[in-house]
Protein backbone atom coordinates (compact mmCIF):
# COMPACT_ATOMS: atom_id res chain seq x y z
CA UNK A 1 0.00 0.00 0.00
CA UNK A 2 1.50 3.61 -1.10
CA UNK A 3 0.01 6.66 -1.02
CA UNK A 4 0.70 10.55 -1.65
CA UNK A 5 2.19 12.47 1.79
CA UNK A 6 1.73 16.04 2.12
CA UNK A 7 3.47 17.52 4.88
CA UNK A 8 5.80 20.71 5.34
CA UNK A 9 9.34 20.46 5.52
CA UNK A 10 11.62 23.06 6.51
CA UNK A 11 9.06 25.27 6.00
CA UNK A 12 8.23 24.66 2.71
CA UNK A 13 4.68 22.81 1.53
CA UNK A 14 5.81 19.27 0.40
CA UNK A 15 3.82 16.55 -1.68
CA UNK A 16 5.86 13.37 -1.82
CA UNK A 17 4.12 10.64 -4.15
CA UNK A 18 3.81 7.10 -3.54
CA UNK A 19 5.19 6.58 -0.11
CA UNK A 20 4.76 2.89 1.16
CA UNK A 21 2.74 2.45 4.93
CA UNK A 22 5.32 1.55 6.30
CA UNK A 23 8.35 3.89 5.39
CA UNK A 24 10.16 5.70 7.91
CA UNK A 25 10.28 9.39 8.06
CA UNK A 26 14.39 9.05 8.10
CA UNK A 27 14.24 7.11 4.51
CA UNK A 28 11.70 9.69 3.09
CA UNK A 29 13.77 12.58 4.06
CA UNK A 30 16.82 10.91 2.87
CA UNK A 31 15.87 8.89 0.00
CA UNK A 32 12.77 10.72 -1.65
CA UNK A 33 13.75 14.94 -0.48
CA UNK A 34 17.39 14.26 -0.66
CA UNK A 35 17.70 15.78 2.74
CA UNK A 36 21.18 14.02 3.62
CA UNK A 37 21.98 16.10 6.80
CA UNK A 38 19.97 13.35 9.08
CA UNK A 39 21.61 10.31 9.57
CA UNK A 40 21.05 7.00 9.98
CA UNK A 41 23.09 5.66 12.53
CA UNK A 42 21.24 2.58 14.65
CA UNK A 43 17.93 2.75 13.14
CA UNK A 44 16.64 1.30 16.30
CA UNK A 45 15.73 4.30 18.28
CA UNK A 46 19.73 4.07 20.13
CA UNK A 47 21.59 6.80 18.69
CA UNK A 48 19.81 9.97 18.24
CA UNK A 49 21.59 10.37 14.42
CA UNK A 50 18.63 11.15 12.84
CA UNK A 51 16.42 13.15 15.11
CA UNK A 52 14.91 15.84 13.37
CA UNK A 53 11.49 18.13 14.61
CA UNK A 54 8.04 17.40 13.86
CA UNK A 55 6.15 20.36 15.07
CA UNK A 56 8.86 21.86 17.25
CA UNK A 57 9.23 18.67 18.84
CA UNK A 58 12.26 16.51 18.30
CA UNK A 59 11.32 12.88 17.20
CA UNK A 60 13.76 9.91 16.55
CA UNK A 61 12.76 9.43 12.27
CA UNK A 62 14.02 6.48 12.43
CA UNK A 63 10.92 5.20 14.54
CA UNK A 64 8.55 7.62 12.93
CA UNK A 65 6.30 6.24 10.01
CA UNK A 66 6.31 8.72 7.47
CA UNK A 67 2.05 8.84 7.32
CA UNK A 68 2.14 9.61 10.48
CA UNK A 69 3.35 13.40 10.82
CA UNK A 70 0.88 14.03 7.65
CA UNK A 71 0.39 17.28 7.65
CA UNK A 72 2.61 18.09 10.50
CA UNK A 73 5.60 20.58 10.19
CA UNK A 74 9.44 18.95 9.58
CA UNK A 75 12.20 20.67 10.59
CA UNK A 76 15.84 18.81 9.38
CA UNK A 77 19.24 20.37 10.39
CA UNK A 78 18.96 21.94 6.44
CA UNK A 79 16.59 24.47 7.97
CA UNK A 80 18.06 28.10 7.19
CA UNK A 81 15.42 29.78 8.22
CA UNK A 82 14.76 28.69 11.92
CA UNK A 83 16.27 30.90 14.72
CA UNK A 84 17.13 27.98 17.20
CA UNK A 85 18.98 26.05 15.10
CA UNK A 86 21.12 28.90 13.22
CA UNK A 87 22.37 29.54 17.36
CA UNK A 88 23.07 26.27 17.86
CA UNK A 89 25.19 25.84 14.70
CA UNK A 90 27.09 28.52 15.80
CA UNK A 91 27.45 27.57 18.53
CA UNK A 92 29.23 23.93 17.48
CA UNK A 93 31.30 25.74 14.80
CA UNK A 94 32.53 27.74 17.52
CA UNK A 95 33.55 25.12 19.74
CA UNK A 96 34.54 23.06 17.13
CA UNK A 97 32.01 20.03 18.73
CA UNK A 98 32.85 17.16 16.23
CA UNK A 99 35.05 14.85 15.21
CA UNK A 100 33.89 12.79 12.24
CA UNK A 101 30.70 14.94 11.89
CA UNK A 102 28.27 11.69 11.79
CA UNK A 103 26.28 12.70 14.90
CA UNK A 104 26.12 16.62 14.75
CA UNK A 105 22.47 16.90 13.15
CA UNK A 106 21.25 15.40 15.60
CA UNK A 107 22.62 16.60 18.27
CA UNK A 108 22.28 20.00 16.64
CA UNK A 109 18.91 19.28 16.11
CA UNK A 110 17.84 17.62 19.47
CA UNK A 111 19.26 20.66 20.76
CA UNK A 112 17.67 23.46 19.29
CA UNK A 113 14.26 21.24 19.78
CA UNK A 114 15.06 21.51 23.99
CA UNK A 115 15.96 25.48 23.58
CA UNK A 116 12.18 25.81 21.65
CA UNK A 117 10.31 23.45 24.46
CA UNK A 118 12.10 24.61 27.65
CA UNK A 119 13.18 28.07 26.45
CA UNK A 120 15.97 29.80 25.41
CA UNK A 121 17.56 30.17 29.06
CA UNK A 122 17.18 26.54 29.87
CA UNK A 123 20.10 25.68 32.35
CA UNK A 124 23.49 23.64 30.76
CA UNK A 125 22.04 20.71 33.06
CA UNK A 126 19.07 20.78 32.07
CA UNK A 127 19.69 20.77 27.84
CA UNK A 128 22.55 17.96 28.87
CA UNK A 129 20.19 15.64 30.53
CA UNK A 130 18.18 16.31 27.02
CA UNK A 131 21.13 15.26 25.08
CA UNK A 132 21.20 11.63 26.88
CA UNK A 133 20.08 10.28 23.89
CA UNK A 134 22.19 11.26 21.55
CA UNK A 135 25.73 9.23 21.33
CA UNK A 136 28.85 10.28 19.62
CA UNK A 137 31.01 7.13 18.58
CA UNK A 138 33.84 8.91 18.33
CA UNK A 139 33.51 10.04 22.31
CA UNK A 140 33.99 13.66 21.11
CA UNK A 141 31.57 14.87 24.18
CA UNK A 142 34.08 17.24 26.31
CA UNK A 143 33.48 20.46 23.24
CA UNK A 144 29.66 19.07 22.97
CA UNK A 145 29.56 19.72 26.85
CA UNK A 146 31.59 23.07 26.44
CA UNK A 147 29.24 24.14 23.23
CA UNK A 148 26.00 23.25 25.33
CA UNK A 149 27.66 25.06 28.72
CA UNK A 150 28.57 28.04 26.59
CA UNK A 151 24.88 28.01 24.83
CA UNK A 152 23.44 28.54 28.45
CA UNK A 153 25.93 31.14 29.40
CA UNK A 154 25.55 33.14 26.43
CA UNK A 155 21.61 32.87 26.75
CA UNK A 156 19.81 35.90 25.97
CA UNK B 1 9.69 -7.01 5.85
CA UNK B 2 6.76 -7.02 4.09
CA UNK B 3 4.41 -3.44 3.72
CA UNK B 4 1.24 -3.38 5.63
CA UNK B 5 -2.06 -0.94 5.37
CA UNK B 6 -1.86 1.69 7.52
CA UNK B 7 -5.48 3.17 8.59
CA UNK B 8 -5.80 6.17 10.73
CA UNK B 9 -9.52 5.93 11.67
CA UNK B 10 -11.04 9.31 13.50
CA UNK B 11 -13.28 8.35 16.01
CA UNK B 12 -12.98 5.72 19.08
CA UNK B 13 -15.47 3.89 17.19
CA UNK B 14 -14.16 3.90 14.01
CA UNK B 15 -10.79 2.81 16.17
CA UNK B 16 -12.74 0.05 17.66
CA UNK B 17 -14.52 -1.35 14.07
CA UNK B 18 -11.77 -1.48 12.16
CA UNK B 19 -10.40 -3.78 14.77
CA UNK B 20 -13.10 -6.51 13.25
CA UNK B 21 -11.22 -6.10 9.40
CA UNK B 22 -8.90 -8.86 8.30
CA UNK B 23 -8.52 -12.21 9.87
CA UNK B 24 -7.55 -12.88 13.99
CA UNK B 25 -3.86 -11.75 14.74
CA UNK B 26 -3.18 -10.14 11.78
CA UNK B 27 -3.53 -6.48 12.96
CA UNK B 28 -1.60 -4.60 15.04
CA UNK B 29 -2.35 -1.52 17.04
CA UNK B 30 0.11 1.42 16.95
CA UNK B 31 0.49 5.04 18.83
CA UNK B 32 3.44 6.54 18.93
CA UNK B 33 5.48 3.36 17.33
CA UNK B 34 8.51 3.32 18.71
CA UNK B 35 8.15 -0.51 19.81
CA UNK B 36 6.21 -2.04 17.42
CA UNK B 37 7.90 -0.57 14.41
CA UNK B 38 11.48 -1.86 16.61
CA UNK B 39 9.67 -4.76 16.32
CA UNK B 40 9.10 -5.36 12.58
CA UNK B 41 12.50 -3.78 11.46
CA UNK B 42 13.52 -7.33 13.31
CA UNK B 43 11.25 -9.13 11.77
CA UNK B 44 9.77 -10.12 15.06
CA UNK B 45 6.40 -8.51 14.15
CA UNK B 46 4.58 -9.05 10.45
CA UNK B 47 1.60 -7.47 10.95
CA UNK B 48 -1.10 -7.34 7.40
CA UNK B 49 -2.66 -4.10 8.94
CA UNK B 50 -1.81 -1.34 11.01
CA UNK B 51 -4.60 0.76 13.07
CA UNK B 52 -3.06 3.96 13.95
CA UNK B 53 -4.63 5.88 17.23
CA UNK B 54 -2.65 9.82 15.90
CA UNK B 55 -6.28 11.11 14.67
CA UNK B 56 -8.13 9.89 18.12
CA UNK B 57 -8.85 12.20 20.88
CA UNK B 58 -6.66 10.83 23.70
CA UNK B 59 -3.87 12.89 24.27
CA UNK B 60 -5.52 13.85 27.35
CA UNK B 61 -4.61 14.27 31.15
CA UNK B 62 -7.79 15.36 33.29
CA UNK B 63 -7.20 15.70 37.32
CA UNK B 64 -11.04 14.98 39.16
CA UNK B 65 -9.81 15.92 42.52
CA UNK B 66 -7.47 13.09 43.10
CA UNK B 67 -7.97 11.10 40.38
CA UNK B 68 -5.65 11.70 37.47
CA UNK B 69 -6.74 10.36 34.10
CA UNK B 70 -4.25 9.87 31.21
CA UNK B 71 -5.19 9.43 27.77
CA UNK B 72 -3.39 6.68 26.27
CA UNK B 73 -2.06 7.90 23.48
CA UNK B 74 -0.55 11.26 25.77
CA UNK B 75 2.86 11.41 24.45
CA UNK B 76 5.08 10.56 27.55
CA UNK B 77 7.21 14.01 27.20
CA UNK B 78 3.77 16.04 28.47
CA UNK B 79 3.30 13.84 31.47
CA UNK B 80 6.70 14.24 32.49
CA UNK B 81 6.65 18.14 31.55
CA UNK B 82 3.19 18.64 33.60
CA UNK B 83 3.77 20.23 36.76
CA UNK B 84 1.01 19.13 38.89
CA UNK B 85 2.09 15.43 37.87
CA UNK B 86 5.64 16.10 39.01
CA UNK B 87 3.93 17.85 42.13
CA UNK B 88 1.65 15.23 42.93
CA UNK B 89 3.11 11.81 41.59
CA UNK B 90 7.12 11.77 41.50
CA UNK B 91 7.57 8.34 41.17
CA UNK B 92 5.32 8.44 37.78
CA UNK B 93 7.31 11.88 36.89
CA UNK B 94 11.07 10.07 37.52
CA UNK B 95 9.70 6.81 36.10
CA UNK B 96 8.32 8.26 32.96
CA UNK B 97 11.81 10.99 32.63
CA UNK B 98 13.89 7.15 32.68
CA UNK B 99 12.00 5.70 29.25
CA UNK B 100 14.07 5.91 26.27
CA UNK B 101 15.27 9.23 25.47
CA UNK B 102 13.75 12.80 25.12
CA UNK B 103 12.82 12.38 21.33
CA UNK B 104 11.32 9.04 21.62
CA UNK B 105 9.46 10.45 24.72
CA UNK B 106 7.41 12.91 22.22
CA UNK B 107 6.03 9.80 20.51
CA UNK B 108 6.02 7.16 23.27
CA UNK B 109 2.51 7.26 25.38
CA UNK B 110 1.37 5.27 28.30
CA UNK B 111 -0.86 3.47 26.24
CA UNK B 112 1.68 1.84 24.11
CA UNK B 113 3.87 1.11 27.07
CA UNK B 114 1.14 -0.78 29.10
CA UNK B 115 -0.19 -2.60 25.97
CA UNK B 116 2.90 -3.83 24.46
CA UNK B 117 4.14 -4.89 27.88
CA UNK B 118 7.57 -5.29 27.33
CA UNK B 119 8.55 -7.22 30.84
CA UNK B 120 11.58 -4.43 31.27
CA UNK B 121 8.73 -1.66 30.70
CA UNK B 122 9.69 1.11 33.11
CA UNK B 123 6.66 2.63 33.54
CA UNK B 124 4.93 -0.90 34.82
CA UNK B 125 6.46 -0.91 38.03
CA UNK B 126 5.25 2.52 38.88
CA UNK B 127 1.85 1.85 37.69
CA UNK B 128 1.34 -1.29 40.22
CA UNK B 129 2.56 1.01 43.04
CA UNK B 130 0.36 3.29 42.41
CA UNK B 131 -2.53 1.29 41.99
CA UNK B 132 -3.34 2.81 38.41
CA UNK B 133 -6.05 1.09 36.48
CA UNK B 134 -6.83 0.77 32.52
CA UNK B 135 -9.88 1.81 30.88
CA UNK B 136 -11.05 -0.27 27.38
CA UNK B 137 -12.90 1.15 25.11
CA UNK B 138 -14.59 -2.07 23.23
CA UNK B 139 -17.68 -2.89 20.96
CA UNK B 140 -19.75 -3.08 23.85
CA UNK B 141 -18.43 -0.04 25.78
CA UNK B 142 -15.52 0.58 28.35
CA UNK B 143 -14.42 -1.88 31.41
CA UNK B 144 -11.92 -0.71 33.61
CA UNK B 145 -9.41 -3.59 35.32
CA UNK B 146 -6.19 -3.36 37.78
CA UNK B 147 -2.95 -2.55 35.85
CA UNK B 148 -2.12 -5.68 37.98
CA UNK B 149 -4.77 -7.95 35.97
CA UNK B 150 -3.83 -6.29 32.75
CA UNK B 151 -0.31 -7.16 32.41
CA UNK B 152 -1.09 -11.27 32.35
CA UNK B 153 3.08 -12.33 30.99
CA UNK B 154 5.81 -11.34 29.02
CA UNK B 155 4.36 -9.47 26.21
CA UNK B 156 0.78 -10.43 27.44
CA UNK B 157 -2.11 -9.13 28.38
CA UNK B 158 -5.77 -8.83 29.31
CA UNK B 159 -7.11 -6.95 26.38
CA UNK B 160 -9.71 -8.55 23.98
CA UNK B 161 -9.41 -9.01 20.52
CA UNK B 162 -11.23 -6.05 19.63
CA UNK B 163 -10.31 -3.42 22.08
CA UNK B 164 -8.33 -0.21 22.78
CA UNK B 165 -6.86 1.23 25.94
CA UNK B 166 -8.41 4.41 26.34
CA UNK B 167 -7.11 5.90 29.23
CA UNK B 168 -4.51 4.66 32.86
CA UNK B 169 -6.57 5.87 35.83
CA UNK B 170 -4.49 6.59 39.54
CA UNK B 171 -6.74 6.70 41.90
CA UNK B 172 -5.10 9.21 44.26
CA UNK B 173 -1.63 10.98 44.19
CA UNK B 174 0.60 9.71 46.79
CA UNK B 175 4.66 10.26 47.81
CA UNK B 176 6.30 8.04 45.88
CA UNK B 177 9.64 7.46 43.63
CA UNK B 178 11.41 5.22 40.97
CA UNK B 179 14.89 3.90 41.69
CA UNK B 180 16.80 2.06 38.40
CA UNK B 181 20.38 1.03 37.67
CA UNK B 182 21.37 0.57 34.49
CA UNK B 183 24.46 0.03 31.79
CA UNK B 184 23.94 3.84 30.05
CA UNK B 185 20.89 5.95 31.63
CA UNK B 186 19.18 6.98 28.37
CA UNK B 187 17.72 4.56 25.93
CA UNK B 188 18.73 1.26 27.55
CA UNK B 189 16.98 -1.16 29.97
CA UNK B 190 16.99 -1.42 33.55
CA UNK B 191 18.61 -4.32 35.40
CA UNK B 192 16.54 -3.48 38.41
CA UNK B 193 14.18 -0.69 38.99
CA UNK B 194 11.94 -0.36 42.16
CA UNK B 195 9.09 1.82 42.61
CA UNK B 196 7.66 3.01 46.10
CA UNK B 197 4.12 4.36 46.65
CA UNK B 198 2.81 5.62 50.23
CA UNK B 199 -1.53 5.84 50.57
CA UNK B 200 -2.44 8.22 52.60
CA UNK B 201 -5.96 7.29 52.36
CA UNK B 202 -4.94 3.40 53.38
CA UNK B 203 -2.01 4.24 55.59
CA UNK B 204 0.07 1.44 53.49
CA UNK B 205 2.86 1.19 51.56
CA UNK B 206 2.91 -0.32 47.96
CA UNK B 207 5.92 -1.86 46.16
CA UNK B 208 6.54 -2.92 42.63
CA UNK B 209 10.02 -4.18 41.09
CA UNK B 210 11.43 -4.00 37.38
CA UNK B 211 13.58 -6.24 36.03
CA UNK B 212 13.09 -9.65 37.00
CA UNK B 213 11.05 -11.83 34.67
CA UNK B 214 8.26 -12.45 33.43
CA UNK B 215 6.73 -9.18 34.27
CA UNK B 216 7.03 -6.51 37.10
CA UNK B 217 5.32 -7.59 40.27
CA UNK B 218 4.05 -6.38 43.00
CA UNK B 219 6.05 -7.19 46.54
CA UNK B 220 3.15 -7.02 48.98
CA UNK B 221 5.19 -8.30 52.16
CA UNK B 222 7.79 -6.01 51.48
CA UNK B 223 5.46 -3.17 52.04
CA UNK B 224 4.16 -4.19 55.28
CA UNK B 225 7.17 -4.50 56.58
CA UNK B 226 7.22 -0.99 56.38
CA UNK B 227 4.29 -0.19 58.23
CA UNK B 228 1.97 2.15 58.27
CA UNK B 229 3.80 5.07 57.88
CA UNK B 230 7.45 6.33 57.45
CA UNK B 231 9.81 3.86 58.77
CA UNK B 232 12.48 4.63 61.10
CA UNK B 233 16.36 3.17 59.55
CA UNK B 234 15.57 0.01 61.62
CA UNK B 235 12.78 -0.97 59.83
CA UNK B 236 13.95 0.23 56.59
CA UNK B 237 16.93 -1.52 56.96
CA UNK B 238 14.94 -5.02 58.04
CA UNK B 239 12.32 -4.19 54.99
CA UNK B 240 15.07 -3.75 52.76
CA UNK B 241 16.57 -7.25 53.10
CA UNK B 242 13.58 -8.57 52.50
CA UNK B 243 13.41 -7.72 48.87
CA UNK B 244 16.41 -9.95 47.15
CA UNK B 245 15.19 -13.02 48.99
CA UNK B 246 11.78 -11.74 47.33
CA UNK B 247 12.69 -11.75 43.80
CA UNK B 248 13.83 -14.37 41.29
CA UNK B 249 16.12 -12.08 39.13
CA UNK B 250 18.01 -14.41 36.37
CA UNK B 251 21.36 -13.64 34.62
CA UNK B 252 21.78 -12.26 30.99
CA UNK B 253 24.24 -10.01 29.28
CA UNK B 254 22.76 -7.04 31.20
CA UNK B 255 23.75 -8.45 34.98
CA UNK B 256 23.77 -11.04 37.23
CA UNK B 257 21.28 -13.00 39.15
CA UNK B 258 23.59 -11.65 42.47
CA UNK B 259 23.97 -8.38 41.52
CA UNK B 260 20.51 -7.80 40.37
CA UNK B 261 19.58 -9.28 43.93
CA UNK B 262 21.74 -7.08 45.37
CA UNK B 263 20.44 -4.16 43.43
CA UNK B 264 17.04 -4.72 44.11
CA UNK B 265 17.53 -4.02 48.28
CA UNK B 266 19.59 -1.01 47.94
CA UNK B 267 17.65 1.15 45.16
CA UNK B 268 14.61 -0.63 47.48
CA UNK B 269 15.93 1.72 50.31
CA UNK B 270 16.54 4.46 48.50
CA UNK B 271 13.47 4.95 46.88
CA UNK B 272 11.40 4.73 50.27
CA UNK B 273 13.71 7.48 51.13
CA UNK B 274 13.57 9.27 48.61
CA UNK B 275 9.49 9.17 48.67
CA UNK B 276 9.50 10.21 52.53
CA UNK B 277 9.43 14.24 52.26
CA UNK B 278 10.36 14.44 56.09
CA UNK B 279 13.07 12.70 58.00
CA UNK B 280 11.61 9.47 59.30
CA UNK B 281 9.18 10.16 62.05
CA UNK B 282 9.40 6.76 64.16
CA UNK B 283 12.50 6.22 66.06
CA UNK B 284 14.83 3.49 65.87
Amino acid sequence: MTAGLALHVNGRATTVPEVPADERLLDTLRWRLGLKGTKEGCRTGDCGACTVLVDGASVLSCLTLAHDVAGGHVTTVEDGDDPDLARVRATFARAGALQCGYCTPGFVVALAGLLKERGRDAPADELLDGLQGNLCRCTGYAAIVRAVRGLAREAP
Amino acid sequence: MAPFELVAPATPEEAVASLRTGPPGSTAVVAGGTDLLLDIEHGRADPARVVSLRRLPWRTLDWNGPVLTVGSTLPLRSLELDPDVRRRHPGLFEAVHAVGSVALRHRATLGGNLGRAAPVSDLVPILLALDAEVELLGPDGTRTIPVDAFVTASRRTAIGPHELIRAVRFPEARPSAYRWQRVRPANDISQIAVAVAFSPTAARWSVAIGGVPPRPVRLPDVAAALGPGAPGDERLRRAAERVGPSVAPVTDRRASVEYRRHLAGTLFARAVRAALPAPPAEGR
